[in-house]
């Protein structure tokens, strides 16, 4: 079994997929094992580009002539501009209140 | 002409090929050790330029305020940009106390590079650019905001209230006036229909046809805007409030001392040259021009540009923090959204090229007449807006006037009563 | 080794370094500048792609907007740092990312597994393929075929709609959310919650005690109504 098959530039595609999963993994942990919620906020934005890693190979590996890829990557980095915005608005404002973002001491919504 | 401005091709060929017979190597690293020669040469260039504008702004600005500027080091002057870099280098290196030292050193560095990088695409001659990048423009704006994360790691690592509000206040002002910028730069985009500089820059020359016009004809108010924001962007006069003794000591590089403190100078003045390249390539047609070689129009119209920066330096009194974010917000966005709209529905309405009347319909004009239809468009909302903000402005200090009047009246009232 | 996969191979390094000094560190504000790191590292990634554009609008988007924001979110709620990074569940969060890295390797990679006589690996993608059988280069005109298919009605002009008005409803929301508020209003909202847990304390205790008495579960009085909250936040205020 060729490792190298199907590669542009020397690249084969998995290098970059196991590259994004890796990223996304540690973006994961990012998000499940820390204290702060901004902390927490760096680790959803990891996750985020390595969506995009994995879309933009795929575009280039699978279909360079078609648009569908690169739209798609470009409406990730809108959402996660949008969406690192309202999470940072939320964190001040939540601080602000409660002077603390620690995600386990916020817990009035529990049931 | 050809000779001239292929000059550097042909020698960065001749070293290429030198390497590469010499010593042997793939063709490919022989580019690459030629690419950086070039690289180091656009470095030196950048510096070299920076010590001739510090003494040509203290020379001008002096003259504009009826004095007669550094004249003791050497004849006229001249060696005062080396009497600077001597006492930049010989100042003590102050570090704070409890700095974060990683990041605190750090910070001039990146903006320097930063804005070094900018001229990685700026075309100087037909053959002679760092990189023709299918994006250029969008580069340039990327690399600018990219310097941002510096100013705020140099607020941060002084360890220092006043540098981090400074950060923080410098920080708002430069994206806020990234805005306008975009929106300006997207009508030329739109008529050049593409991002890269060197087909914006063949679009205002007299190449394949087209009218040979430069963009300042088209978009009047893309012009005034974007420079007004390219002023702002680099933090000069009379947008400098952040770095004012006066206001906030001297905003995010209150700490830095010494070389650290010389290159946050050179980034500014870089960037201020690169904001005057941009301008230049952007809307006066770039290194086009009848008989001069192609980098020296390049150069004399960047020279005329930023004389009109110092001259605003000059001149102009210093603004405030609110009324710079007021006319930012309220001013420059709503008139740049407005001018591209009309400059949108202008340039799909009235075309120049058949081709494209027959693919989208329109309005076939000549490229005068669009010129002319486009101009008088910019032109007119420009002094609409201007006629808008003034008027508001008059009623605003009308409004203000009577409001003191009517205190001095009362307190008069209850003095004499 | 070409060149290339040299430098994908430097990028990859310090794209997956610089994340895992995001996750793990304590001081957030160095976190936030390897965050930028790792864009950096990404916008490389997408020059190798061959997709120009999104190298550009990565370092425009993410590190000239997104990290200031960040920055300026860890400068706002500085009172927060300096803390163990790691939660309660941080162990429990470890495990599940490597069981799903795992998987993802499992599924992705270019090695072929059989389980159970199910296949695993090497999926056979069907790569694109010009008239010569390589790879066709990226057209110079991706550019104008995205800016094209973002207000192709047939294509994605309602998505891109949508985003917009997304983005409006962001602005405004934000602003709102962490808008300025005076001292006396975050107080009052500090009373108020703090009022409701202690009602819904008593009331818990209540039906408690109520149940284990008379055997039938007495009904809780409502907690968070505003009025009820209001008055013992009044009430508190009076003792205080």
């Amino acid at each position: 079994m060729n490792l190298f098959a199907n590669a542009i530039h020397g690249i084969p595609l998995w290098w970059f997929l196991v590259l994004a999963s890796a990223l996304f993994c540690i973006g994961l942990y990012g998000v499940l094992g820390r204290k702060n919620a901004i902390a927490m906020l760096m680790g959803v934005e990891l996750m985020l580009n390595a969506v995009n890693i994995n879309l933009l190979a795929f575009w280039r590996y699978i279909a360079p002539n078609s648009a569908t890829g690169t739209a798609f990557a470009a409406f990730i980095f809108v959402i996660a501009a949008a969406e690192a915005a309202v999470g940072l608005g939320l964190i001040i404002s939540v601080y602000r209140s409660m002077q603390s973002i620690d995600p386990e001491t916020l817990d009035q919504l529990k049931l | 002409m050809n000779f001239l401005t292929d000059l550097l091709s042909l020698i960065g060929d001749f070293i290429s090929n030198i390497i590469h017979s010499i010593f042997s190597f793939s063709p490919s690293i022989a580019d690459a050790i030629v690419m950086g020669l070039a690289a180091i040469i656009l470095c030196t260039f950048a510096a070299l330029s920076f010590m001739a504008l510090t003494y040509a702004e203290r020379k001008i600005v002096a003259r504009i305020q009826d004095r007669v500027g550094p004249n003791q080091a050497g004849p006229l002057g001249l060696l005062q940009p080396l009497a600077d870099g001597i006492k930049m280098f010989t100042k003590e290196d102050t570090t704070p106390a409890a700095a974060d030292r990683w990041v605190y050193n750090l910070a001039p560095l990146i903006i320097a590079v930063f804005a070094l990088t900018t001229y990685a695409v700026l075309p100087f001659a037909p053959n002679v650019v760092g990189t023709n990048l299918n994006v250029g423009v969008f580069y340039v704006i990327a690399i600018g905001s990219g310097s941002i994360i510096a100013i705020l790691m140099a607020g941060w690592g002084s360890n220092n209230k006043y540098a981090l509000l400074g950060a923080f206040r410098t920080v708002s002002q430069l994206v806020g006036y990234e805005v306008p910028m975009l929106l300006n730069v997207l009508p030329i985009i739109m008529i050049s229909g593409s991002l890269s500089l060197i087909d914006i820059i063949n679009r205002q020359t007299l190449a394949n046809g087209n009218a040979g016009l430069p963009n300042l004809l088209y978009f009047p108010l893309s012009a005034v805007v974007f420079l007004i924001s390219g002023i702002a962007e680099t933090a000069r006069s009379p947008f400098d409030l952040l770095e004012a003794e006066s206001e906030i000591v001297a905003g995010f590089h209150v700490e830095y001392s010494g070389m650290k403190f010389a290159l946050f100078f050179l980034g500014e003045y870089v960037n201020a040259l690169a904001v005057a390249f941009m301008f230049c390539v952007l809307f006066l047609g770039g290194y086009a021009g009848p008989i001069l070689p192609p980098y020296i129009w390049l150069l004399l119209k960047a020279a005329v540009v930023f004389t009109i920066f110092m001259w605003l330096r000059g001149t102009l009194p210093r603004i405030r923090v609110d009324q710079m974010h007021d006319m930012n917000w309220k001013f420059f966005v709503p008139v740049s959204i407005i001018h591209l709209l009309i400059s949108m529905v202008l340039l799909k309405v009235f075309t120049d090229t058949p081709s494209q009347l027959e693919a989208t319909g329109g309005i076939l004009v000549s490229s005068g007449t669009r010129m002319l239809i486009l101009f008088v468009a910019s032109a007119l909302t420009l002094l609409v807006a201007l006629g808008i903000a003034a008027r508001r402005a008059r009623m605003n200090r009308l409004a203000e006037e009577e409001v003191l009047a009517k205190r001095r009246m009362e307190n008069m009232a209850a003095a004499g009563a | 080794m070409t060149l290339q996969q040299l430098i994908f191979l430097g990028l990859a390094a310090v794209i997956v370094l610089a994340a895992l000094f995001v996750v793990s560190t304590r001081n957030l504000f160095r976190a936030a500048l390897m965050l930028v790191v790792s864009f950096f590292g990404i916008a490389g990634l997408y020059v190798l792609l061959d997709a120009g554009f999104f190298a550009v609008a990565q370092v425009l988007v993410y590190i000239g907007a997104i990290s200031i924001l960040i920055i300026f979110g860890v400068m706002l709620t500085r009172g927060m740092q300096g803390m163990e990074p790691r939660n309660t569940q941080a162990v429990g969060g470890a495990v599940v990312a490597a069981i799903i890295f795992g998987v993802l390797v499992l599924l992705l990679g270019p090695f072929h597994v059989t389980i159970n006589n199910r296949e695993f690996g090497n999926i056979a993608w069907n790569f694109a393929k010009d008239a010569t059988g390589n790879a066709p280069a990226v057209a110079d005109t991706y550019i104008a075929s995205l800016g094209v298919a973002l207000v192709d009605v047939n294509q994605f002009a309602l998505p891109f709609e949508l985003a917009s008005v997304m983005i409006l409803l962001v602005m405004i929301g934000a602003i709102w959310v962490a808008r300025e508020r005076k001292v006396a209003e975050v107080q009052a909202d500090r009373r108020d919650i703090l009022a409701e847990e202690r009602e819904e304390e008593a009331s818990i205790e209540a039906a408690k005690a109520g149940a284990s008495s008379t055997g039938v579960p007495a009904v809780p009085a409502a907690p968070g109504l505003p009025e009820t909250a209001i008055a013992h936040g009044a009430g508190g205020h009076g003792e205080h």
